[in-house]
């Protein structure tokens, strides 16, 4: 019910939505006869168009995209017999177990739905189209929800008007109501300042924050609280987080078993830090993320024609300034999928284009919520994306990602020094050479003087052979003159050897010379990129559609577009050339013949190609179906735990569909309205009713709803695993608070597990068991520790971080051993659980009840009861006399009371209390 | 039926280990239970690794599966065709061959250089690259017609492995575990034993327990020493201290839950600290291979560079079953036997790797009376084409084929020495006794006493199993 809402007239375009609703199929009954496009199309896409319709070379000459191809049949003659399903060929075939050929047979209702079809007379729902073309999309399929425009309805009426803090309430009860329930109680004030903490930080709220807003008594304190949250730089840094999965980002390259690192990658995830705490609008990060690189170069004055840039040449991006080099550093998001071409072992031509696939499935799942990979090798089984709407799509990244004029990782660095700083590199190289040459001389002529020192009371004569000797190339000197040489090897010192006759006259210059050296090499810049895509201009590669997905096959030519799906109805492109070539007329809207957004196949105002600039711009135009409804709901997943649409990253057939629609839209409406603002979502979604609810579950709710997909109370999450992390670190005391920076290193330890530290492993990789010291960097926040494809952080691991094939849509949360025994016995756990245990005997004192209390406060954020306190009391005690009975251990003399505690810090650290939030 | 409980209790009862008593206290109790009413609905369902009864007298208790990833070439190693050899390099006008390497691909049949023979009393043709299998043929089923019919790795790996070829569905270990629960409380009840060199294709979807609830995912063993890590504390810890540690533990995570009833995250955490308590010194001991003498170290081919990786995690799987653990499955690295290139070397030298484990394997768990009980599972995603393919630099190899392989069953109520299903005369498609994965499947419920329309959990969309085809069939031929 909720569904056909969506299929209300178009209000973005309302020439095209009048007519378009005029033909929009009657609702169907349930026992209508089933007709073609509805629902017999879709079962012989899934299972009979890569053999029937969609290859250059249909088998049986059998064509069953259309009913009258399927009427007119094949080799064998007509597939169909309309009123007559027994009679039908198609029919025989099907039952007979032939067809499909694969594993994949048809369902029984499927088969009931084709023969009644067939009975019913093998109906359409319309005329069908004169021409068919490799990209044709059904109004059917244009009519999925989610290729629907964002339509904002009005909030539902509901009948507990109180509740309704917002519109998203209103959504959330009307659709309660249905079910005669409602939200739960809200939670108590304490599990809402920990809950908001660990949403917008990642962090458990300090005691003083509870403290704060546990006084602030005035309407509005919870409102007050996620300002102060949102203002935190650790905003930032938890944010990030959840981005950098969906973009799949890594310090290495991947993809093979070198998994070579990526120096710079981390200054994408600096700027997206300083981008999400500064809040800068969403349209304008995304556009940045797909074509910073053109934005740079489209508000940069160029002198003269930018046409003449066009020169197959790269561009040198000098002297930037921090925001425009900002720019080029958010793209990035572009360079985030596996790329194994700096490595010179693996197949190029696989390597490169594999590349570009994995970059392409980053794009799509991340912006558009479509698995668009799955086009790559053959049109998508389900959803309405074409082979070609893939190379379309590929076309748009091409120029950039040029897989016949490639540059590998390091190539694609672009450097970052300022003019000034490049000025000051030129002088300090130019200075380092002329000290080197400097020193050279004054140690040549220190040798010389030696040499002439030694032949004193010589005679002229054999002064000059001598000479004469000496400065003979080695290899012409005659045997005489090597007699001589050797007969006075003082007269024949060298710069190699005058080190060893005047000691300390030849380190004088060194060190003096050295000095001077190292204070040029202090002052020159250190080497600074950014990880970007670039073009070069003028190479404007063709694309060609790759018969299935083979780089080896290539077939015609693509022009950069849009999906056809999201075009206008195919109704309005025939007669044009449903090719692929490109429109170059645009119509009144801007849009291309085909109904595409003009993605220009060379922007003439723009050095390069300007597609991803089109393409970006057409994405953020705030018309577009799938962004920002896609956007909203991975936030909303993080806040509720689970999205509106509970695949994030599958917004079609095979995804599910969003449980509450009309709110999605408004959602996406809303956001777009508020300048693409993220913090004000965050306030949107967090000041709601539905969001203050308490987790507990009630006995009519699970009746209904044990998944709580209505959100009749909130739902338990557990910390995700840098959290898990952060927030032992944060309570512990140890965490070190710095913000930016390139990655901090890890390395296996001695059994093989990654942990943070210095690799100091020999060439032949085994452990040399030395250990550098960090200085508190292996204190810092999860997000800045390297982040190896080949080398995942075993505690991160453990508790279920991103993995990236290529990128991560959705955490799946685990419940294994392995984790319960790294809380107990890894090292880490333990040396947090001392250092709070530290902590604790600080701030409380001696006293084990207030230890009791203070360690409570920290780790859960709430006070124990008077049960609890005696319960814990108890424990210390006994624990103490527990290891009071134990030998005392001479190189860490720690006091039974002190073991006690940290032990018991430690069982709160690993509880559910601590691991989960409410 | 009772027969079979009966069996049980007397196979539990008599385990050395004193992780059969926990099965044992709940058989009983079971029995008790049987007429109680039923539950009321509205009861919020809880989920634990308590042993439950099947639906039939099961023939297998638990399974080791090795699964052999990138597709061996059946033509090679099972599955003769002298068909290959009289028309060696001759291009062949039939077959509708599909190619994953298209520019690579060619029609030409390839016939390897491997001879074949018969081999035990039954005769069972098979490859001198495996050896050591021919010595357990005579308990071996050898099934000659596989089929998925999706030639991607990935696909068809998703489809044998969780019967759909869509990636985040419940694996088959997951199914197991769920319906059966697990007959030891010191050891996760679905383990998996990757290799070192990589992670297989899909990765943690192999071992994923989809929509079913946490508890009844595949718990990973480290590819190297120590295979299970943080299995020892700190020494001030260890014994009593610990104890108490941990009961204080347990104390304030169920004050937790009783504040939150029916939430299985939080009981299943619970559970699984408990669990990890008893893996401390249970892991190191079910793992330490060392105890092995030195004959069952030397069956395994642990004495020698080739075999001994792969060679101690079969050891591991059987002293894994022997301790209770309901299923356990091997993976080979990373499309090891994806043989498009180099098939004249690296076939040989995986085969070197896997064949005397395997066989050994087989060997022992029959020589300790584990074989009736334990289903053995060897294959792979896919077979390989009976034609050449050309890969670049004169190598070659043959391209993927889902349409005819070859797996092997052994014990658990299989019958032995006998091969079942046929390719046809080129070894290209399944023509003969086609075994789907779903029949796979269906036959591995049957042999565990699991009705499959009776193993399902439900969920929003509908009712969730593994096996949704219709046609999906029990492959009786091959029951003992």
């Amino acid at each position: 019910m909720l569904r056909s809402c969506l299929l209300l007239p178009l209000t973005l375009c309302v020439c095209v939505s009048t007519t378009f609703a005029e033909e929009r199929p009657p609702k169907v009954a349930a026992n209508a006869a089933p007709l073609f496009e509805t629902q017999v199309r879709p079962i012989f896409k899934t299972h009979c168009f890569p053999c029937h319709g969609e290859e250059e070379k249909q088998e049986a000459k059998l064509d069953l995209r259309l009913a009258r191809l399927i009427a007119k049949g094949g080799e064998s003659g007509p597939a169909v017999v309309a009123g007559k399903h027994a009679d039908s060929l198609l029919w025989k075939r099907i039952t007979a177990g032939e067809m499909p050929p694969g594993e994949k047979k048809l369902s029984d209702k499927e088969r009931r739905t084709i023969a009644a079809w067939i009975d019913a007379g093998a109906k359409t729902a319309r005329p069908e189209p004169e021409t068919i073309a490799d990209d044709d999309v059904t109004e059917e399929e244009r009519l999925f929800w989610s290729f629907q425009p964002i339509r904002r309805a009005s909030a539902p009426r509901v009948s507990q008007l109180e509740l309704v803090h917002t519109p998203i309430d209103a959504f959330l009860l009307a659709r309660l109501e249905q079910d005669k329930l409602s939200f739960s109680d809200e939670a108590d004030a304490l599990t809402l300042a920990r809950r908001a903490s660990f949403d917008l930080l990642g962090l458990p709220p300090t005691p003083e924050e509870v403290d704060e807003f546990l006084a602030d008594r005035d309407p509005g304190a919870f409102e007050r609280l996620i300002d102060r949250l949102l203002e935190s730089p650790h905003y930032g840094e938890r944010w990030t987080r959840h981005w950098l999965d969906i973009a799949g980002y890594a310090d290495s390259d991947g993809f093979g078993e070198k998994d070579l690192e990526r120096k710079y990658a981390y200054k994408y995830r600096d700027w997206l830090v300083r981008a999400i705490n500064a809040d800068r609008p969403w349209d304008e990060l995304i556009r940045e993320q797909l074509a910073g690189d053109e934005l740079l170069l489209s508000l940069t004055s160029v002198a003269g024609d930018k046409r003449a840039l066009k020169g197959k040449a790269p561009i040198e991006y000098r002297g930037l300034t921090p925001q425009q080099a900002d720019m080029l550093i958010a793209t990035g998001f572009l360079r985030m999928g596996p790329d194994g071409t700096g490595d010179a072992a693996v197949n190029q031509d696989i390597a490169r284009n594999e590349c570009i696939a994995e970059t392409i499935k980053i794009v799509s799942t991340s912006l558009l919520g479509l698995t668009v990979g799955c086009a790559q090798c053959h049109s998508h089984r389900y959803d309405p994306i074409s082979h070609v709407d893939y190379h379309r799509m590929r076309a748009i990244f091409e120029p950039a990602l040029d897989w016949k004029e490639w540059r590998n990782p390091n190539a694609r660095l672009v450097s970052l020094w300022t003019a000034e700083q490049n000025q000051l590199v030129t002088k300090c190289d130019l200075e380092i050479k002329r000290l080197e040459k400097e020193r050279a001389d004054k140690i040549e002529e220190l040798a010389a003087n030696f040499r002439e020192k030694n032949m004193e009371g010589f005679s002229d004569e054999l002064k000059d052979k001598i000479r004469e000797a000496y400065k003979t190339p080695i290899a012409k000197r005659t045997n005489e003159q090597k007699q001589l040489l050797a007969d006075h090897p003082k007269a024949a010192v060298g710069v190699n050897l005058i080190d060893r006759n005047l000691k300390d006259e030849h380190k004088a210059i060194m060190d003096q010379f050295g000095k001077l050296i190292a204070d040029q090499r202090a002052i020159r810049p250190a080497d600074d990129f950014a990880h970007c895509l670039t073009e070069v201009p003028g190479n404007i590669p063709p694309t060609y559609l790759f018969f299935r997905g083979e780089f080896s096959q290539p077939k015609q030519e693509v022009a950069p577009g849009e999906l056809a799906v999201l075009c206008l109805p195919s109704r309005d492109r025939q007669g044009a050339d449903s090719s692929t070539q490109p429109s170059v007329e645009p119509l009144p809207d801007g849009r291309g013949s085909n109904g595409s957004p003009r993605i220009p196949v060379d922007d003439p105002s723009l050095p390069t190609s300007g597609r991803r600039l089109a393409y970006a711009q057409h994405l953020t135009n705030g018309q577009h179906p799938l962004v920002a409804r896609v956007f909203v709901n991975r936030i909303w997943m993080h806040h509720f735990g689970r999205g509106l649409v509970s695949t994030p990253s599958d917004f079609g057939r095979l995804g599910e569909p969003p449980t509450h629609p009309e709110l999605l839209d408004w959602l996406a409406d809303e956001f777009m309205r508020s300048g693409w603002s993220l913090k004000k979502l965050h306030r949107l979604l967090m000041t709601s009713t539905a969001y203050r609810q308490s987790s507990r579950r009630r006995p009519e709710l699970d009746a209904v709803d044990p998944d709580n997909r209505l959100l009749g109370r909130m739902s338990i999450r557990r910390l995700e695993a840098e959290t898990v992390r952060d927030a032992m670190l944060a309570v512990s005391g140890d965490l070190t608070i710095r913000l930016f920076g390139a990655p901090i290193p890890v390395t296996p330890d001695e059994t093989g597990q990654i942990i943070v530290g210095v690799d100091t492993r020999d060439t032949a990789g085994r452990p040399t068991g030395k250990k550098v010291p960090l200085n508190g960097e292996e204190y810092r926040r999860s997000v800045y520790i390297t982040v190896r494809r080949t080398m995942p952080l075993a505690m991160l691991e453990t508790f279920d971080a991103a993995t990236l094939a290529p990128n991560c849509a959705i955490r799946t949360p685990s419940t294994v051993a392995p984790q319960s025994l790294m809380l107990m016995n890894n090292e880490f756990a333990s040396d947090q659980s001392e250092a709070l245990a530290d902590r604790v005997a600080r701030e409380a004192g001696s006293v084990p009840a207030a230890q009791a209390r203070q360690a409570w406060r920290l780790t859960l954020a709430r006070e124990p009861s008077d049960a609890q306190v005696q319960s814990a009391v108890a424990f210390l005690t006994e624990h103490a006399e527990q290891f009071a009975g134990q030998p005392a251990d001479k190189k860490n003399p720690v006091t039974p009371a002190q073991r006690a505690l940290s032990s018991f810090c430690q069982a709160l650290l690993i509880s559910n209390g601590f691991l989960y939030v409410d | 039926m009772s027969n079979a409980i009966s069996s049980r209790r007397h196979f539990l009862a008599t385990q050395s280990y004193s992780l059969g008593s926990l099965a044992l206290a709940w058989l009983l109790e079971r029995d008790g239970i049987a007429a109680a009413p039923a539950k009321p609905t509205l009861e919020r369902p809880t989920y634990d690794l308590k042993p439950r009864l099947p639906h039939a007298e099961p023939k297998a208790r638990a399974m080791i599966s090795m699964f052999m990833q990138g597709g061996p070439s059946h033509v090679d190693l099972c599955d003769p065709k002298p068909e290959l050899a009289k028309y060696h390099m001759q291009d062949y006008s039939g077959g509708d061959f599909k190619f994953d390497s298209v520019d690579q691909a060619s029609r030409k049949l390839f016939s390897g250089p491997w001879k074949f023979r018969p081999r035990g009393d039954c005769g069972m043709e098979l490859s001198d690259l495996l050896p050591h299998l021919g010595t357990v043929a005579d308990d071996i089923c050898l099934i000659r017609s596989m089929r998925t019919g999706v030639n991607n790795h990935g696909q068809s790996i998703l489809a044998l492995q969780s019967g759909v070829v869509l990636p985040g569905r419940p694996s088959v270990g997951s199914w197991m575990t769920y319906a059966l629960g697990s007959e030891n409380d010191d050891l996760p009840a679905f383990m998996v034993l990757r290799d070192p060199a990589s992670l297989p294709v899909e990765g943690v979807y192999n071992w994923s327990n989809g929509f079913l609830p946490s508890l009844f995912q595949g718990t990973v063993a480290r590819p190297t020493e120590p295979r299970i890590a943080n299995l020892d504390p700190p020494p001030h810890m260890q014994g009593k201290p610990q104890e108490r540690f941990l009961a204080y533990l347990e104390q304030i995570n169920r004050e937790h839950l009783a504040d939150r009833p029916g939430e299985n995250d939080l009981a299943a955490r619970i559970a699984s600290y408990e669990l990890a308590a008893k893996m401390q010194s249970a892991a190191k001991e079910a793992f330490d291979i060392s105890s092995e003498t030195k004959a069952t170290q030397e069956m395994y081919g642990l004495n020698r560079a080739e075999t001994k990786e792969f060679g101690s995690r079969c050891l591991i799987a059987r002293r894994l079953i022997e301790r209770g653990v309901r299923f356990v499955q091997l993976f080979t690295a990373n499309q090891e036997w994806d043989h498009h290139s180099n098939i004249l070397t690296s076939l040989p030298r995986v085969c070197l790797k896997i064949d005397q484990p395997a066989a050994a394997l087989v060997r022992d768990l029959k020589e300790r009376g584990l074989l009736d009980t334990t289903l053995v599972h060897w294959g792979g995603e896919m077979g390989r084409l009976p034609v050449v393919q050309n890969a670049a630099k004169g190598s070659i190899g043959r391209d993927h084929n889902t349409y005819g392989f070859s797996h092997w069953l052994a014990g658990g109520g299989v019958k032995g020495g006998i091969t079942y299903g046929a390719t046809d005369e080129i070894g290209h498609k399944a023509v003969e006794n086609v075994v789907m994965h779903h029949d796979y499947h269906a036959t591995l419920f049957h042999l565990f006493g699991l009705d499959p329309q009776r193993v399902t959990f439900p969920r929003a969309t509908g009712i969730g199993q593994l096996i949704e085809a219709a046609q999906a069939r029990v492959v009786r031929e091959i029951l003992a």
